[in-house]
């Protein structure tokens, strides 16, 4: 029975992770015991992170699990923040309409009004009108349908895919482990937006396309959160005690190892939706995205890009609109961990 | 046929295009008349819509995007030359010709005296080796080379003196003149048909032009060269000697919004879109002192084909005929391209020769198309839509981006309870779908001055996709539209071809066979400092009289 | 070390060849028909051939082999260079790529440096600062500048520079004003990822206690930043070079398709509605390698940039 400390297992099981991006970063972080946290960020980093911030992942993998009672505890001091309560408004807003579009709006986004043809925007047409008379607010709100959704399938499969493969390597070790991880590292080697692209031309246009192909791509980042969580939640002593104890893996994993390594996963998760909407417009932007009429955020900016010039509301609403919510889902998660430190 | 039987031609043409030829550009603020006196020299900076990503090629007889027909307009001449304001066939390289009186033997007088601009003399043999070349494309394609519908029916050429070539058909081919006049056979040197298909498609090849090719880039730039010592330019361009310009650039925009920024911002001088430049670019053109050029595309409109093959929804003759009522042509062109646009009126756009108007069969009538429906069995149900046997009336439409508005006309089907579906695909996705009958509307376009055009789109013989003109009629109405095609290119009477065309055209629009969907007007935005723009009959651009102000 | 940096290499070229390989199955397991959409894609439509024409065909772009044999023969040819032929362009994939490199390899370097000498200054900036309301602001800089759709940026920029002020040309790649917006639009994504790992590391550097102690020896704390500070924080930040250079050639797709530049990313683009398969292969493979070869050339440097680092640590790195 060891009863090994934490910067001793920095030092000796984060080598293990070794990878074409992470072995220098985790030699950092073996011969720099004292920060840790300095060898993280590529421990959840990947190629062609479209919006998550580096050193938000960074903190996300380095600060220990099991936070949610440090959270519930400072979510009181957060509301008070102004800037936080207003982010925390607007996503519950956008995530409502997501989900109930017909709340905001009683139009249909998909009427068309020629005689009402690129209106300014006024009471009548919050966001104006398009090029068909169409009211943009409510395509926007019926956008967050698409596009929130999108996001929620990428989150799902990168969550379910990746903590399967971050569990079974954390807890295997050994050659099993060390293929899972060559796995994700082939996948990080290839940018997200160009696998995006292959998957997205394999599986045909379309919103769950794309998710998938989001999905898939920022996976990594979740398999290799996981299983740093795995490997340092493994020995921690009352988990090597309930081991010895005679209770079974899978019940340690369930009633021990998952609940204290969901803290970072899912700060992760909430970085990861910011990153995911991004790559969503991106590849709508492309013009991979939901077949029209319906049309996701990323969709209704380009649409609208030819009228720059004459109309810059029908590109530009929606665009300030999408960087809005990824930049309130950055300032959320920033605050917390500012809080948490 | 004699050269009284072609002037007759040309009168009936003159007829039938003198209602409608540039119908639509005379409000649109002009040319930028030649007051002054030309000033040579000077680069021309054009800006085109993106290179054809699936097939890079810039040989005439391989190419059918129009971007590319400009360039190759400029740089390599036609045995004719077409005028655009009368459809006329005007001498060219050929300075007269005959047609024997059975309609399958032309016979070309060439110019003496014309170089490619390799210096090899383009004589009877050049071009004789011109139509075995393209032959030997037609046999190496399998018939699919853009450029077969043009020489249907050829049998062989022979060199009857240096001077003098002769065209011999196994069938008379009453459109093989126009041809031509096209840059599909426009003639390159001999040498040039010694290289492989795919390196003539690269620009390894030489013309006889105004223009010389300095190098082509695929999708990023085509560099024109004046030809010193031209001296054999048409006579329908003011300018038959050397070029204005010293220089020509062809870069290519995805942007439409981009094109005309750098157009205004003058970082180019004309700006080429695909689709029509929206009111709103045409009034910043206007207001930074451009011009704005306009001429309806000859040819096939943009329209949709139908799957009329059996188990699809337009199979039934009542539902085709209730989506001509269903959708308002009109609104659609105002909405779409702005007050002043021409409404579509059939299958071919109003520039090209025989064209006959069905647009009072085009007219839309929600109430008739709902009746028909009734009718033919669709009843109102959940959504607005109509279903028959529990099955929604849906249309599939598979698209690439490019389509222009489709969604009005996908809510104004919707209105009237036909769910008109828009599936996105790669564009190189399309022929497969096309194939596998994965579809109820196709949409398409083809620019040639002639009617004959539409066969390389209906005719499943000649067709660029055979499975969207084999599912776009049935069997015996197909077998009607090759009929009348065969009449009107077979004949040598002038009044039997055009009422073939009238008749053709009709029974278009009666048997739901072509869905027009707007009249493809060519825009060109031109700086002020250009002087002399002007539009080949087949609205390319013409660079022989085109000079810069310095 | 000679073990350590052999390993290294055979570690980079497994992870080269597993995404070759993982590119070649997602392009040629497609639900879709590869043979008729590459054949579509050289303007052959399949409908219309005899099956002795199909044949001919599918011969003249090797797409009659078993797909096995295919694999392995193009995975030859990739060993050897030879990257195949463009169906769509009908030319080598190796002169087409050679023909775009120097628009993206200009781009990128561009970016690279603008976005290493922005991301650099913005995290010493925002170290540095002590009134509150500046470093708030300062700090929430990389957020907000990674909050923005690349597109979007790029669409505004060559609204505002090139149509309304005329300083700028909004597309083309001749000379260095075209470089400017492009490299503006990839900069401001690197640069914050970049400036927020920085201020991460600033910060934990600036707690040590030999900082502490330098200023305690009463040297300024500009003069501590810049000597020690400075140093030490960029050393763990080398780490992820290699996912900003993946970022950067992500964003080339953008950037080039926005600004129509001929480079790689627009490349890239077009092979993929074009479904011209070999084009994309090679281009996802070169991507990798690019990623590869960065992190290669970091895992070497680092035992020498950090002396920390000791041999016997390394042989578990590598495995």
């Amino acid at each position: 029975m060891t009863t090994s400390v934490v910067p001793e297992t920095t030092g000796t099981e984060a080598p293990a992770a070794a990878s074409a991006a992470a072995a220098a970063a985790a030699a950092a972080a073996a011969a720099a015991a004292a920060a840790p946290a300095t060898a993280a960020p590529v421990a959840g980093a990947k190629p062609g992170a479209g919006g998550a911030l580096l050193s938000e992942r960074l903190i996300a993998d380095s600060e220990p699990g099991g936070r949610w009672v440090g959270l519930r505890a400072t979510a009181r001091t957060l509301a008070v923040k102004p800037g936080f309560v207003l982010a925390v408004l607007f996503i519950a807003f956008v995530v409502v309409s997501a989900f109930a579009p017909g709340l905001f709006t009683s139009r249909d986004p998909y009427s068309t009004a020629p005689a009402e043809r690129m209106d300014s925007p006024s009471l009548n047409h919050l966001f104006g009108t398009d090029e068909l008379g169409r009211d943009l607010w409510t395509r926007m709100l019926y956008g967050s349908q698409l596009t929130i959704k999108a996001a929620l399938i990428a989150l799902g499969i990168a969550i379910v895919i990746g903590l399967a493969l971050g569990v079974l390597s954390g807890l295997s070790g050994g050659f099993f482990d060390a293929l899972l991880m060559r796995i994700v590292d082939v996948q990080l080697a290839i940018p997200v937006l160009l696998l995006s692209l292959a998957i997205v031309t394999a599986l045909g246009f379309g919103t769950v396309p794309v998710a998938i192909a989001v999905g898939v791509g920022i996976m990594p980042a979740f398999a290799r959160t996981t299983r740093a969580e795995v490997l340092r939640v493994k020995t921690l002593p009352f988990v090597e005690a309930s081991r010895a104890g005679g209770a079974s893996w899978p019940r340690v994993l369930l009633t021990h190892v998952l609940p204290n390594s969901c803290g970072p996963v899912a700060v992760l998760a909430v970085l990861d939706t910011g990153v995911a909407i991004l790559y969503i417009a991106s590849l709508s932007f492309l013009g991979f995205g939901a077949a029209p009429p319906q049309a996701e955020w990323g969709t209704l900016i380009s649409a609208g890009r030819n009228y720059l010039v004459t109309a810059p509301w029908v590109s530009l609403l929606p665009g300030l609109f999408v960087a809005a919510v990824v930049l309130s889902l950055n300032h959320i998660s920033k605050t917390i961990q500012e809080r948490e430190r | 046929m004699s050269r009284r039987g072609i002037a007759a031609t040309a009168l009936a043409v003159t007829a039938a295009l003198g209602l409608t030829a540039c119908g639509s550009s005379d409000d649109e603020g002009g040319a930028n008349t030649t007051a002054a006196e030309p000033v040579a020299g000077g680069t021309l900076k054009v800006a085109f819509f993106p290179d054809n990503p699936q097939f890079t090629c810039l040989d005439p007889f391989q190419t059918y995007w129009i971007e590319h027909r400009t360039v190759i307009r400029n740089v390599a001449d036609s045995l004719t030359d077409q005028d655009p304001k009368t459809g006329e066939i005007k001498p060219w390289l050929a300075k007269s010709w005959e047609v024997s009186a059975d309609g399958k033997e032309y016979t070309f007088h060439l110019r003496d005296g014309v170089t490619f601009s390799d210096g090899t003399k383009l004589d009877a043999a050049a071009v004789k080796a011109n139509f075995d070349g393209a032959q030997g494309v037609v046999k190496e394609t399998g018939g699919t080379a853009y450029g077969a519908s043009y020489i249907l029916g050829l049998d062989h050429s022979e060199v009857v003196d240096p001077l003098t070539v002769k065209v011999v058909f196994s069938a008379p081919n009453s459109s093989f003149l126009q041809a031509s006049s096209t840059t599909n056979l426009a003639i390159i040197s001999p040498d040039s048909y010694k290289k492989t298909a795919k390196e003539r498609c690269l620009g390894q090849y030489v013309g006889s032009g105004a223009f010389t090719l300095e190098s082509y880039k695929p999708n990023e730039l085509t560099v024109l060269q004046k030809r010193p010592g031209y001296t054999w330019g048409s006579a329908l361009s003011k300018n038959t000697g050397e070029a204005h310009l010293d220089r020509v650039e062809f870069s290519y925009v995805a942007e439409d919004s981009v094109r005309t920024g750098n157009l205004v911002s003058g970082a180019i001088d004309i700006s080429w879109p695909r689709s029509p430049i929206t009111v709103e670019d045409r009034e910043l053109i206007k207001k930074s002192g451009g011009v704005i050029e306009s001429r309806s595309l000859p040819g096939v409109a943009s329209a949709y084909y139908p799957n009329a093959s059996a188990g699809h929804v337009l199979s039934d003759l009542k539902v085709r005929q209730a989506l001509y009522k269903g959708i308002d042509l009109a609104t659609y062109a105002k909405t779409s391209f702005g007050d002043d646009y021409p409404v579509v009126g059939g299958a071919f756009d109003n520039t090209t020769p025989f064209y006959a108007s069905q647009a009072s069969k085009l007219a839309y009538d929600p109430d008739g198309a709902i009746k028909l429906l009734e009718e033919a069995g669709w009843k109102p149900g959940e959504g607005g839509y109509r279903y028959k046997d529990g099955k929604r009336l849906t249309i599939v439409f598979p698209t690439s981006s490019l389509s222009v508005s489709s969604e009005l006309i996908q809510d104004q089907l919707k209105k009237v309870g036909i769910e008109l579906k828009l599936d996105v695909h790669p564009p190189a996705e399309l022929p497969a779908l096309y194939k596998n009958g994965a579809y109820d509307l196709a949409s398409s376009y083809f620019t040639r001055a002639d009617p004959g055009a539409l066969q390389f789109l209906l005719d499943p013989k000649y067709a660029n996709s055979k499975a969207l003109a084999t599912n776009a009629a049935a069997p015996e109405t197909t077998a009607k539209i090759q009929a009348l095609f065969a009449k009107a290119r077979e004949t040598t009477d002038d009044a039997v071809r055009k009422q073939a065309y009238a008749d053709l055209q009709a029974l278009l629009i009666d048997e739901g066979v072509v869905f027009p969907q707007y009249e493809r007007v060519q825009f060109a935005g031109v700086s002020k400092d250009v002087h002399g723009f002007a539009f080949t009959s087949e609205s390319f651009l013409k660079l022989n009289d085109v000079w810069k102000q310095q | 070390m000679t073990r350590y940096i052999l390993g290294r290499f055979a570690q980079a070229l497994g992870v080269l060849w597993a995404a070759y390989t993982v590119t070649f199955a997602v392009l040629y397991l497609l639900p879709s028909d590869p043979i008729a959409l590459q054949l579509g894609a050289a303007g052959i439509e399949t409908d219309k051939l005899t099956p002795a024409e199909l044949h001919t065909a599918k011969a003249r772009f090797g797409l009659d082999r078993p797909i096995l044999e295919q694999y392995f023969s193009d995975l030859w040819g990739f060993l050897r260079g030879d990257l195949g032929e463009s169906i769509a362009k009908q030319q080598s994939v190796a002169s087409l790529i050679g023909d775009r490199l120097a628009p993206t390899l200009s781009l990128s370097l561009a970016a690279a440096v603008v976005a290493l000498l922005a991301g650099t200054a913005l995290a010493y900036l925002a170290s540095y600062v002590r009134w509150r309301p500046a470093r708030l602001v300062l700090t929430r800089l990389p957020s907000f500048g990674a909050s923005f759709p690349q597109f979007f940026i790029a669409l505004v920029l060559i609204q505002f520079l090139s149509f309304n002020l005329g300083l700028l040309p909004a597309t083309g790649i001749r000379g260095w004003k075209s470089l400017v917006m492009p490299t503006i639009t990839i900069s401001i994504l690197v640069a914050s990822q970049l400036a927020a790992v920085l201020m991460r590391s600033f910060d934990d550097t600036l707690s040590q206690p030999y900082i502490v102690t330098a200023r305690a020896k009463g040297l300024s704390r500009a003069a501590v930043q810049w000597h020690h500070g400075l140093r030490n924080a960029l050393l763990p930040a080398t780490t992820i070079l290699g996912v900003l250079v993946g970022l950067t050639v992500t964003s080339s797709i953008i950037a080039e398709t926005v600004f129509s530049r001929n480079g790689i990313g627009k490349l890239a683009q077009e092979a993929v509605l074009a479904q011209d398969v070999p084009v994309v292969l090679a281009i996802v493979t070169l991507a990798a390698a690019i990623f590869v070869v960065v992190n290669l050339v970091v895992d070497l440097l680092y035992p020498l940039l950090d002396p920390r680092i000791v041999q016997g640590q390394r042989k578990e790195v590598t495995i």
